[in-house]
């Protein structure tokens, strides 16, 4: 296939879906945990963000076009640096010498919005990639 | 995509001349078809695989891959059949002409 067809734009479109997916995931975890005080490294759980970078699509690769279609992916997963939420409460088996636990950096109201933009952007890339195949269709049916 | 025209002089003279010799940079109907069915063949490959994949459990392997890996099969299975079908009607015109 050459490299400026429909199948671009679907690869384009599919990388995007993958980040989203990415960061549904992201925000799926970070609500899950926002009571987690217990963690394998040690302390609470401690807020995940996502990092998007901008990669060349598949196949456009050493291609006039490699530098103006850009695909996306994740490039990290960094660990919010803001401290954890001190909450008084000395029965807790997770409480320190003066009676405070320490509880996730989370946010609810802001993973809510982190998975709802999440989402919006999942359905922007569906009707990009729907609208590429619908192209695509269009193009077969010429002369029909 | 480059399709070559089926009734060039060109491509005429090439086959009266015999199919070995193809005229340079010219692609012939033959190989183009070959190629079209190639990448098809390699969709629909790549779909079956992904959807392998995904009903294996393969953490890697989201549900809009194999949507759009099936969707990508789709197209080019539908667009050599209709280059296959535009080749043969051209074909039959051919065979069809009065002399």
């Amino acid at each position: 296939m050459s490299s400026m067809d429909f199948f671009t734009a679907m690869e384009v479109s599919a990388s995007g879906l993958s980040a989203e997916r990415t960061r549904m995931n992201i925000a799926a975890s970070n609500l899950a945990n926002a009571q987690t005080t217990q963690t394998a490294a040690g302390g609470p759980y401690r807020r995940r963000d996502v990092t998007l970078a901008s990669v060349d699509v598949p196949g456009t690769r050493n291609t006039q076009f490699a530098q103006a279609v850009r695909g996306v992916a994740v490039s990290q997963i960094s660990q919010d640096a803001t401290p954890p939420r001190l909450e008084y409460d000395p029965g807790h088996p997770q409480a320190n010498a003066q009676g405070y636990v320490a509880y996730p950096n989370i946010n609810p109201v802001e993973e809510m919005v982190d998975m709802i933009t999440a989402s919006r952007a999942y359905e922007a890339g569906v009707t990009s990639m729907t609208t590429a195949t619908n192209m695509a269709e269009r193009a077969l049916g010429i002369g029909r | 995509m480059n399709i070559a025209p089926i009734i060039s002089p060109e491509l005429l003279g090439a086959t009266r001349a015999g199919a070995s010799e193809k005229p340079a940079g010219k692609v012939d109907l033959a190989d183009s078809f070959a190629k079209a069915l190639q990448d098809a063949h390699g969709a629909e490959h790549t779909a079956t695989d992904s959807a392998e994949r995904f009903a294996k459990g393969d953490s890697g392997m989201g549900i809009h891959e194999v949507m759009i890996a099936s969707e990508k099969a789709n197209l080019a299975i539908r667009y050599m059949t209709t280059a296959k079908n535009k080749a043969l009607e051209a074909y039959r015109e051919l065979m069809n002409t009065q002399v």
